[in-house]
């Protein structure tokens, strides 16, 4: 009786032993959730940092432009609700018409793309379309299905190196392009800026789709649909009682310090 | 080793049969608690079986078999109750060893329900079912011949020659 039930205490520990390690094996689809705000900050922090290094991303330090940029991130991060980030944005020198996002709600804007909008009010709807993939943890999630959370989290310098290689270059598809367009629609409404400005901006830049200088713009990434969302933007709503608000700066002084 | 021997069903009172059954049935109605704070699950099924460990052998059995089958289920929801807050208050990452451990602990989970329901509906019958290990470890504890425990519990004997 006594071997008998050995041998089944065997058996309960070799099942179950064996299902732990089967599933431990199994490679589960990771949840960007998993991650925590406070843990992707950390992550953001070091990646804009290595960024800010690279002599193509170097950091423009003008008062003006920072302070322009500053009112502009203001008016936007008031009309946003409940947002767990702190946003951060940060003026690199480059010609290149560029934006991009990097997780913990980091925004780098190029110094080409200032100069390439004609009003704040343009500056604000790409930052807004930047914002809405900073809430939706579009970079993260991409991150995260790319690398796994573990290697992203490992804090391995030549991990972070490789990863901001990555955030440099980010596309995301078409899916999350039109929800950062469709957040940005209404942060825009919701800080009193005309929310159809996205559809001028976008129109502008299709003009523009063959300029070399807009080559790693990521808002440009689902050509060719960007008709689509030229269209979608302009058939976007406000509410009834809407009043849009003109940031007050003087635009062309900011674009002269450039 | 000698064992007493087993009862039949009909020879098991219908009283009886279904206080053995409220041994499984009692792991029910204390899940509520049960999962936020699994050992209170454990000690209710010990109390269980303090308070009807007089009522014969058939029912010692089962509830012996639910009390030890439910120990390893309640420190495994133990370990996946504690493995989940150390994870969020240590803002520790969700390894594939636990996704791993959650799976099993599910899995065990689920054994233990569907063996409880049978083992329930059994002993309403006057049957005996033994689960994998816990069955023989209860009938072994509750159904073996020890002559200085049983003899002890003997009030009428015999007369002397």
């Amino acid at each position: 009786m006594q071997r008998s039930i050995l041998r089944d205490l065997l058996v309960l520990l070799g099942v179950f032993g064996l299902i732990w390690l089967a599933f431990s094996l199994f490679s589960y689809p990771e949840d960007p959730q998993l991650l925590s705000i406070e843990k992707e900050e950390r992550l953001g922090e070091a990646y804009v940092d290595l960024i800010l290094l690279n002599p193509m991303f170097r950091e423009f330090e003008n008062r003006q432009v920072d302070s322009a940029i500053r009112v502009i991130g203001d008016r936007l991060e008031g009309g946003l609700h409940d947002s767990e980030y702190n946003y951060r944005f940060v003026v690199f020198d480059s010609e290149m018409i560029n934006a991009f996002t990097v997780p913990g709600g980091n925004i780098l804007i190029s110094t080409g793309l200032i100069g390439f909008c004609d009003t704040p009010e343009e500056l604000a709807s790409v930052m807004a379309h930047e914002m809405g993939h900073v809430e939706e943890r579009h970079v993260l999630s991409r991150l995260v299905k790319e690398l796994g959370i573990e290697i992203l989290t490992s804090g391995d310098q030549y991990v972070i190196g490789e990863v901001t290689g990555l955030l440099t270059s980010t596309s995301f598809d078409r899916k999350q392009e039109e929800e950062a367009d469709l957040f940005a629609a209404h942060l825009l409404e919701e800080s009193a800026i005309e929310p159809r400005t996205l559809a001028t901006l976008f129109r502008k830049l299709e003009e523009e789709m063959d300029n070399e200088l807009m080559k790693h713009f990521e808002i440009i990434s689902t050509h060719p649909n960007f008709r689509f969302r030229i269209r979608e933007a302009l058939s976007f709503k406000p509410a009834e009682d809407f009043e849009a608000k003109p940031i007050e700066l003087d635009w062309e002084e900011i674009r002269g310090e450039l | 080793m000698k064992y007493h021997e087993l009862p039949q069903p009909d020879q098991i009172e219908t009283r009886v049969k279904e206080d053995a059954m409220g041994a499984y049935f009692m792991m029910f109605a204390t899940s509520a608690i049960g999962i936020p704070l699994p050992l209170l699950n454990l000690v209710a099924a010990i109390i269980y079986y303090y308070v009807n460990r007089s009522k014969g052998k058939f029912v010692q059995f089962h509830t012996l078999q639910s009390l030890y089958s439910q120990i390893p289920v309640t420190l495994l929801n133990s370990g996946l109750v504690a493995w989940t807050i150390v994870n969020f208050v240590g803002d520790l990452n969700f390894t594939s060893f636990y996704w791993g451990y959650l799976v099993m602990v599910a899995t065990a989970n689920l054994v233990y329900f569907i063996f409880s329901i049978v083992g329930a509906v059994k002993a309403r019958k006057g049957v005996f079912y033994y689960f994998l290990f816990f069955g023989k470890v209860a009938y072994h504890q509750v159904y073996q011949i020890r002559p200085e425990r049983d003899s002890a519990t003997l009030r009428n004997r015999p007369p002397g020659r």
